[in-house]
């Protein structure tokens, strides 16, 4: 994980040092003089070496000091503080709903493989596949929310308990939008576990079909479908910064927005760092689950 | 409980709570403001964009303000007694500060209670502004402009001064008096004492909170802070405390008949309570808008038609109560050309050619919904200086014209004249221009190419020199004209605000000439010599001055709104019981 991570950190360096632009530029403004611009640049730190500043780099990362925002002027550690609490409360009950909904959902359409109801759900998941989400978060606002007035339109809520009213839809929303490419994954995933050996032994062995699937079948179609969810996982940490940025829910995904709409790198470098890390803990999560899900499988 | 019942009950609870949303509260008299942005915090010197200038403005005062009601916009004085009493020449300003004024409190002060206002509080406002560790981007108000001050600063970036080293130019000789010396003549020093930057903090609070400071607001303003969601909202709330303060009597043209003038005279602020709603998007902020949530808010390009008909408010809509204000946007939009550029800069007949074959009202129509007149220079109205019967020559469309100047520039039909590069920013609206610039210019032969950018990107070529052509906007910190002239002043090119980097020896010299004169009849003159030279030497194509469609409410009073005034809210009124009475039936 080591090399790995400085890999991360040299070319997130690389990128930002090249395509950054100058920080000094920008907090000068439109008034900038050649004067103020060599006063910010010593200010900023930007008049050492290279490999001074990534070493600082390196320490932000280290110490999970990374500084204040150029754009904000916050603390980044606190604006991500009090962007994950609103990004998991979105995002953690429509996927723990969905993973379960979705495998349940799956399971019968292989079940019923080819007969009406798999074709049918097969028919709906492209369906919403096919449509872009932005058209979903606008038609269901507007319906749902401004039109028939059955949920609020947005907002946000500081209180952990009386912000779910303003969570219903959205989660709706995501709901909606995992649908189509869940099933989809967890349907072929299952399938290709039906045509394995070990199935047509239970089922020479007369095992029921209902315990074929659900204590052969999906056992040995988990670590697919975990190496699926774990890919998953940052994005759910990150926000879907639509969903929040339409329904001005103040999560990562729309700290995330404005640091490149604004081109604030030090809440980008942060963003990327961290995603990192944690794409590289979850992997770390997924080889041991699959020790647990599967005794073949040892950890070394 | 099955999974069918727990949908059922929450789908019950959500019903049940929207009904109880659309029930507003006849007491609460509060503002509902809607944020495009997010608001980055509350320290006035970090006030750059708008929005969070426009929080911090109900916060905090400074020296001076401008009249809410009046056009063109007049300064008049804010936490000074009177304007300031000019002497020695126009390099000395004496304020005299008004008595009584309290900061509002907090736990910085001893015992919690906020003390009164000195001039002293000046002084450590515009030190801070100066102080480069401060990151801030409001210095070049007072760059070289305060007797003392930048020697200060130079021995301050060398750790031979601080805060308690004397400033000959500023100067608190009591606690009432306030005395700014100037290097020369400043005759934008009070429209200057009305920006944010100079906004009134006490050194109390600053200590104590350090680079926190712009979470923890204390001002001496109609407002306190109340409470922050970042990213989502802020609620600020009535200062008890506040200062006699009162609705103008004096107003604009037809102010009276329009009944801005019905609470002259009474006592300010109206309001208990602002909330400031920050919502990005169009669609969402709109929908609000249009449910009652908010009390006014910006037209969305994209609702013009379901609200606006001959430039009035629907009578559907109208109905409702809603009504429709016309705000001046204080600026001006424009393509620059790079002066350094070997093929546009020493060229005029070909500068000349380009600004003939480009459509502002094409663009004003296609882009900006016709809510934008051509600018014929880069003076707006309501700005000193600007003439509503100058015609410039260049601003006009006239493609034969542009083909003959083409030629004479050496170029035929565009033959021989490399492809011009249009810098643009990467986004749908800012590439669909740069598309209509470059349709534009093939029309007489010239070839543009598009090339998109980050806004760093963009930015870094600007500064850099290295841009060729590019569309961009300057808005105004100030109503005077200077403020849009300084874009032509030489020694402000790259990375100055001069970002066509045009230089005229005649221009610089009228240009420090009327720096050094007062407003009025004799300094318009030179303003119009200079716009003259520019609108010869074209370094510019100049576009739009764009406007902008506010919708109210009916139930909001005294609704006046410039994006130059930003102490707006303490002005209006909300008629709670007709808001509660409006609100249930939209």
């Amino acid at each position: 994980m080591i090399p790995i991570l400085f890999g991360i950190t040299l070319l997130t360096f690389c990128l930002f040092n090249v395509f950054g632009g100058d920080p000094a530029l920008r907090f000068a403004g439109r008034h900038a003089t050649p004067e103020v611009i060599e006063t910010l640049r010593a200010e900023l730190g930007l008049n050492r070496s290279l490999p001074e500043q990534y070493l600082f780099f390196v320490k932000q990362i280290v110490t999970f000091d990374y500084g204040r925002s150029w754009a904000t002027k916050q603390t980044i550690a606190t604006m991500i503080g009090d962007g994950v609490g609103a990004s998991l409360c979105l995002t953690i009950p429509v996927e723990i709903f969905s993973i379960f909904f979705c495998i349940g959902l799956a399971l019968l359409a292989v079940y019923y493989r080819a007969r009406f109801f798999d074709k049918a759900t097969m028919v709906v998941c492209l369906g919403l596949l096919s449509i872009s989400s932005l058209v979903y978060i606008i038609v269901m606002q507007y319906l749902l929310a401004y039109k028939f007035g059955i949920f609020p339109i947005s907002g946000w809520d500081p209180d952990w308990i009386a912000r779910w009213q303003f969570l219903l839809l959205p989660w709706l929303i995501l709901f909606i939008l995992n649908l189509g490419p869940s099933i989809l994954i967890y349907r072929s995933v299952i399938t290709d576990e039906l045509f394995q050996d070990y199935v047509r032994t239970a089922r020479a062995k007369g095992v029921r079909q209902d315990k074929v699937f659900t204590k052969h079948i999906l056992k040995n179609a988990l670590i697919p479908i975990i190496t699926v969810i774990v890919i998953e996982l940052p994005f759910v940490i990150t926000g879907t910064f639509l969903v929040e940025h339409f329904f001005s829910i103040p999560g990562l995904g729309g700290l995330l927005i404005k640091a490149f709409q604004d081109s604030d790198f030090p809440v980008i470098k942060a963003m990327t760092v961290i995603v990192s890390i944690l794409y590289m803990g979850l992997n770390l999560v997924a080889d041991i689950l699959y020790a647990a899900v599967d005794p073949r499988v040892k950890l070394s | 409980m099955k999974l069918s019942k727990l949908i059922f009950s929450l789908l019950a609870m959500t019903f049940v709570f929207s009904s109880c949303t659309k029930r507003t509260d006849e007491n609460d008299n509060g503002i509902y403001i809607p944020v495009k942005a997010a608001i980055k915090g509350f320290d006035p010197i970090h006030s750059s964009d708008i929005y969070s200038a426009t929080v911090i403005s109900q916060v905090y005062e400074g020296l001076m303000r401008y009249h809410y009601l009046k056009r063109p916009y007049e300064v008049v004085p804010s936490l000074a007694e009177t304007m300031p009493v000019i002497s020695g020449k126009g390099l000395t300003y004496t304020f005299k500060i008004r008595k009584g004024i309290k900061f509002h409190d907090d736990p910085a002060f001893p015992g919690g209670k906020g003390r009164d206002l000195v001039a002293g509080d000046f002084v450590y406002s515009f030190r801070r502004l100066a102080d480069p560790s401060t990151l801030n981007d409001g210095f070049w108000i007072i760059d070289g402009k305060i007797k003392g001050l930048n020697e200060w600063l130079d021995l301050l970036k060398n750790k031979k001064a601080d805060y308690s080293t004397p400033i000959e130019g500023l100067q608190a000789p009591d606690d009432n008096t306030l005395v700014i010396k100037l290097n020369q003549p400043y005759y934008q020093l009070n429209y200057v004492l009305t920006l944010p930057y100079t906004y009134a903090v006490a050194h109390e609070t600053v200590e104590k909170y350090g680079n926190e400071y712009l979470n923890h607001p204390v001002g001496t303003g109609p407002f306190m802070f109340d409470s922050w969601v970042r990213n989502s909202k802020i609620v600020l709330k009535r200062f008890p405390g506040y200062h006699e303060e009162t609705y103008p009597s004096e107003g604009g043209p037809g102010d009276k008949e329009s009944g801005m003038l019905a609470d002259a005279g009474k006592k300010i602020p109206f309001a208990d309570k602002l909330i400031f709603v920050e919502m990005p998007e169009d669609a969402p902020r709109w929908q609000n808008f249009m449910k009652g949530n908010f009390d006014f808010g910006e037209l969305p390009p994209d609702n013009y038609d379901a609200m606006i008909l001959d430039k009035k408010v629907r009578p559907e809509n109208a109905a409702k109560g809603m009504k429709l204000s016309i705000t001046s946007g204080d600026e001006y939009t424009y393509v620059s050309m790079n002066m350094k550029d070997p093929i546009l800069g020493k060229n005029k007949d070909l500068r000349h050619a380009l600004s003939l074959a480009h459509n502002s009202q094409g663009v004003a129509d296609k882009f900006q919904n016709g809510h934008a007149i051509p600018a014929q220079s880069m003076l707006p109205p309501d700005i000193s200086g600007y003439d509503p019967a100058y015609v410039n020559p260049y601003q006009k469309l006239d493609i034969e014209q542009a083909k003959k100047l083409l030629a004479k520039a050496g170029y035929p039909g565009g033959k021989g004249l490399p492809e011009l590069t249009f810098e643009t920013l990467s986004d749908s609206k800012n590439r669909q221009q740069a598309e209509y610039f470059q349709q534009n210019m093939a029309a007489i032969g010239v070839k543009v190419v598009i090339n998109s950018n980050t806004w760093p990107q963009f930015q870094d070529k600007i500064k850099n020199m290295k841009a060729q052509i590019f569309g961009i906007a300057w808005t105004a910190d100030y109503p005077d004209g200077q403020d849009f002239l300084q874009l032509f002043y030489s020694k402000n090119i790259s990375p100055g605000p001069n970002d066509s980097n045009f230089s005229n020896p005649e221009f610089d010299k009228l240009y420090e000439k009327a720096l050094l004169l007062p407003p009025g009849s004799e300094r318009d003159q030179l303003y119009h010599k200079m716009r003259d030279i520019v609108v010869e030497e074209t370094p510019q194509i100049f576009e739009l001055h764009r406007q902008f469609y506010v919708i109210r409410h009916g139930w909001l009073d005294n609704f006046k709104f410039s994006y130059m005034i930003l102490d707006y809210p303490k002005y209006m009124r909300v008629d709670a019981k007709k808001r509660a009475e409006l609100k249930a039936k939209l």
